[in-house]
């Protein structure tokens, strides 16, 4: 039995759908819209302004401090303007409009290759954080910020996320399967950090193909291996990917590196080394168009900006006769819901799963009364006591729901909701509280400064 | 696109099953009990059933209509609580019984209470002891082909031997739900399936013959602890009563702190308290507690348990043997110890103790048997025919005991076989039969006689048991037959009378079959 963690679900995968898909180039042909906010921390600060001329891999808009990150351009065109537009949180957001030529030419030296043992260990961050790169697993955090930890020596696990547990989604497997020797590459890159460290590649084992293909990559290099991992939700999520890979279950308040671990998704390694091997910033990344809505579901190299619809468009639009009810950006566990598909791809946007049928309205039909079953508690992967965090909260209980209950520890994946047989909306009642509490706190302290 | 597209926080996904796809596979899982039950009590059972579901899903159905709640009736819990309800009843139960007992497990239990997932204590098993306590004559009588007698635990409590097989399979008598290997499955099934928690039906099985095994006076004897297995309705209290989901805690610790509870109240019960009944009431103590279970017993995420800290720190895991507490081991061990060693006193006293029992019974055995100084037990043949209704043609008579009699130069000179009719005009009426070398009956004695008096207790005197001594016949008749075997039975007491030939012809038949036909 393959290593895994404790609870989760069993998803219907629904992967058949595109993983047949080789990973193609998605040339877009509209406009391009770049928010300034595609990461966790600071939004970029805008370098260009309008009627520039801009290049493919011209920088946008530059880093606004140690924990933001830097926007490429994916086209060569002209600035149109920096204006808020509808983005994928539903948000209005500032954005760098981009008027595309379809020429995409390249920015000087970008796209030049270069040796990577020319590159000293010390300029390896600074690459990783000149090019933008961020988590592409979906979390946005910049990857540079990790890779500078307190003590690198302490870091015993450099984890490749390639799990790749959300249904639906593909890109990250067909990028295994196609491109597994620039994964290792940039994993190699990572391990030059941290001497002390050893690379795990973690798949899911329902993807025997990808399992092959990157050990393949990593054969013969000694501190890195692949490690097959149970095919179960959250399996990808990082508390759940470190306690298979390296036996530790550990707090929220902790980060990874903490207990001597880093994970980056396999989309960013992959990042890492074209920034590093072809001085090429984050200006696009693999994507799932999937769906049972869509007729014809595909993996694309798609560049940021790229409007949503437009993907939808390109590949041969919505099955005739169905009706879209829902679309998610990445998959139906931990996606967002898109009210617009006008929207442009972001760089953690690994996926848009176009459903006709949405599970949330169906539940909210045929909700009853809690049965107090307990396949919440079976199946969290933190070990948290769901029915008891729902009645805390019903209830009121915040100190009860925090103190007694840790409920600030939940990891937001979902499996609680989707198994419960009474169809409650427990993940969604936990993020709210978590978003109360964390307000409340917020207040007091202020209330407490003045 | 104009469509509209809904907006939500994840997941986005649900799985199918729901609340009546639980209940359903519950019901399902307790089909192959029921089927049983009915195979082996007739159509009554049956009617016990549908009658029983009925009235559940009925009253869950008029209380939503009347009192304006959204319809809950096809949700299947209703459904689930009939279907245990008649599995804890004979076939013979009055059908008012299982209507009662739905009705108050519905209405009072479950509805006033705020109907599903809010009831505190087992809805069927609290209707089955509300139908216990109100009708205590019609809920104790069991009955097996038609004849109305002890149950298996009953007997298992007298100190006597059952037929365990009998038990397991089914048919040995007792509530419709009595198939322990049908039960058995089910709960397996539903295990197997993750519909219901293995913490609780294994900790009440295990919790219950640790007691059992500690306290219970017999030690780890398999066939004891068989016997007390398969009795009951443990199972069904272990598989489908505890399990139950609103009424049991949440965390995998609680359950099995809860099971633990009920398996040792349970075995308390059976030990030192009446045995009828004992996990009914186990299983609605331990529902009690779980309030309070789900209080204390919360466990804390993974990350802040014992050893997550030392993890998160780099250390490396201990092994197996330092992880588990010193304390547990202790007690781990210790058990094992206790347990063997009274598994062990038991076996090397077993003899003893029987031999004890002999001479104490030396008395009987020599008053039909008065030659014999010393007498053997003929224990294994008796175990061959022990807990059933013995042969057929002697109502529902039942073979205690057999010994052969020595004399003081260790020549056999006879048997004594006791014998007990449960057929007797006031209850059981239990006597010794001694049999001659030669096969001829020597007299009868009677252990257990309450007649009434001046009639039934008349079979206690000469002029009636003297009928038997001297006569080398296969069987007697009463009022009947000629010469030897014409028995005249005492007037006005045919029933007594008929009781005492049918235990006396059953104790010949033992002799002739099992212990001379062998011998």
């Amino acid at each position: 039995m393959n290593k895994s963690f404790q609870g989760g679900v069993h998803l219907p995968e629904q992967k058949e759908l595109s993983s047949g898909s080789p990973l193609r180039w998605f040339q877009t042909e509209g406009d391009m819209v770049y928010p300034l906010s595609q990461h966790i921390g600071k939004p970029a600060r805008p370098v260009v302004k309008k009627g520039d001329s801009v290049l493919v891999g011209s920088c946008l808009a530059e880093a606004d401090g140690f924990v933001s990150a830097p926007v490429f351009c994916g086209c060569s065109g002209t600035v149109k303007a920096i204006e808020k537009r509808r983005v994928i949180s539903g948000a209005l957001a500032d954005c760098i409009i981009v008027e595309n030529d379809g020429a995409f030419t390249m920015a000087e030296g970008v796209g030049e290759a270069r040796d990577l043992s020319e590159i000293s260990n010390s300029e390896i961050p600074d690459i990783v954080q000149r090019a933008g790169i961020v988590g592409l697993g979906g979390a946005g955090f910049p990857t540079h910020v990790k890779l500078r930890p307190k003590d690198p020596d302490s870091i015993r696990f450099i984890i490749a996320n390639g799990a790749e547990c959300e249904p639906y989604l593909t890109c990250n497997d067909r990028l295994m399967r196609e491109y597994g020797d620039g994964i290792a590459a940039g994993l190699s890159l990572v391990l030059r950090l941290f001497p002390n460290a050893q690379g795990v590649i973690g798949i899911e084992d329902n993807k025997p193909e990808a399992i092959a293909a990157m050990q393949k990559a990593v054969a013969g290099e000694p501190r890195m291996s692949v490690m097959p991992l149970q095919t179960k939700y959250p399996q990808g999520g990082e508390h759940s990917l470190i306690r298979a890979v390296a036996g530790i279950d550990y707090p929220v308040a902790k980060l990874p590196a903490d207990v001597g671990c880093i994970v980056e998704n396999v989309g960013t390694l992959y990042a890492i080394w074209r920034a590093a091997a072809f001085r090429e910033p984050l200006f696009s990344h693999c994507f799932t168009l999937t769906g049972d809505a869509v007729k014809t579901p595909g993996n694309y190299f798609v560049r940021e900006g790229t409007s949503l619809q437009e993907i939808i468009d390109a590949s041969g639009g919505l099955k005739e006769g169905v009706t879209l009810k829902k679309a998610l950006a990445g998959g139906p566990m931990m996606g967002f819901a898109i009210s617009d598909l006008s929207a442009p791809v972001q760089k953690t946007t690994n996926g848009l799963t176009l459903l006709c049928e949405d599970g949330s309205e169906l539940a909210l039909k045929k909700q009853t009364a809690c049965l107090r079953c307990g396949r919440c508690t079976t199946v969290c992967p933190t070990g948290l006591l769901p029915e008891l965090m729902a009645d805390a909260a019903a209830k009121g209980d915040y100190d009860r729901y925090e103190k007694k209950l840790y409920g600030l520890e939940c990891v937001s994946c979902g499996s609680c909701s989707y198994i419960c047989p009474a169809k409650r909306p427990l993940t969604e009642t936990f993020k709210a509280v978590k978003a109360e509490i964390l307000a409340r706190r917020r207040a007091a302290q202020e209330g407490g400064a003045k | 696109m104009s469509t509209v597209l809904n907006l939500s926080s994840g997941p986005h996904i649900r799985d199918r099953r729901s609340t009546p796809f639980l209940m359903y596979v519950v019901a399902l899982a307790l089909l192959p009990a029921a089927a049983v039950g009915v195979w082996v009590s007739g159509l009554r059972a049956l009617w016990v059933i549908l009658t029983s579901v009925i009235t559940a899903v009925g009253t869950e159905f008029f209380y939503d209509k009347l009192m304006g709640k959204p319809d809950t009736w096809r949700d299947g819990s209703a459904l689930v609580t009939g279907l245990l309800l008649a599995m804890t009843l004979s076939a013979d139960t009055p059908l008012y019984a299982p209507i009662l007992g739905s009705l108050f497990a519905i209405l009072v239990v479950k509805c006033a209470f705020g109907g599903l997932g809010k009831n505190f204590i087992n809805p069927a098993l609290t209707g089955r002891c509300f139908l216990l306590i109100s009708f205590p004559n019609a809920m104790t009588s069991y009955s097996v082909d038609g004849v109305t007698g002890a149950t298996p635990l009953a007997q298992l409590a007298a100190g006597n031997v059952v037929n365990v097989t009998k038990m397991f399979l089914g048919t040995a008598g007792g509530v419709i739900g009595s198939c322990t290997v049908a039960l058995l499955i089910g709960g397996l099934l539903l295990w197997a399936l993750d519909i219901i928690h293995g913490q609780i039906c294994f900790s009440i099985l295990g919790g219950f013959v640790l007691f059992l095994g500690l306290f219970g006076g017999k030690g780890f004897d398999p066939g004891f602890l068989a016997a007390h297995l398969c009795g009951g309705g443990v199972m069904l209290a272990a598989f489908f009563m505890a399990t139950d989901y609103v009424t049991s805690p949440v965390s995998r610790l609680g359950q099995t702190v809860y099971g633990l509870l009920i398996g040792v109240l349970g075995a308390i019960f059976r030990v030192f308290g009446t045995a009828a009944d004992s996990f009914s009431y186990a299983v609605i103590i331990g529902n009690l507690f779980v309030p309070l279970i789900d209080t204390y017993i919360i466990p804390k995420p993974y990350a802040f348990r014992k050893g997550a800290l030392a993890a998160q720190n780099g250390e490396v895991k201990p092994p197996l043997s330092r992880r588990v507490p010193k304390p547990v081991i202790a007690l781990a061990l210790i058990t094992l110890v206790a347990g063997l060693a009274l598994s062990g006193t038991y076996s090397l006293t077993k003899d003893a103790i029987e031999e004890q029992k002999r001479a104490a019974n030396k008395a009987a055995y020599q008053a039909v048997c008065p030659d014999a100084e010393t007498f053997t037990g003929l224990d294994d043949k008796v175990a061959k025919v022990s807990g059933d209704v013995y042969g057929s043609g002697f109502g529902r008579v039942t073979i205690n005991e057999a010994v052969e009699g020595f004399d003081a130069a260790g020549n056999s000179v006879g048997y004594a076989i006791s014998a007990t009719s449960a057929e007797g005009y006031d209850g059981n009426i239990t006597l010794y039969v001694g049999v001659a070398p030669d096969g001829s009956l020597r007299s009868i004695s009677f252990t257990e006689l309450h007649e009434t008096p001046g009639k039934g207790m008349l079979c206690d005197e000469p002029a009636f048991k003297d009928q038997f001594s001297g006569k080398n016949v296969s069987a007697f008749k009463i009022n009947a037959g000629s010469g030897d075997e014409k028995i005249d039975g005492v007037t006005g007491a045919t029933v007594s009378s008929r009781a005492v030939v049918n235990a006396v012809n059953a104790a010949l038949d033992f002799y002739q079959t099992h212990i001379k036909g062998v011998n």
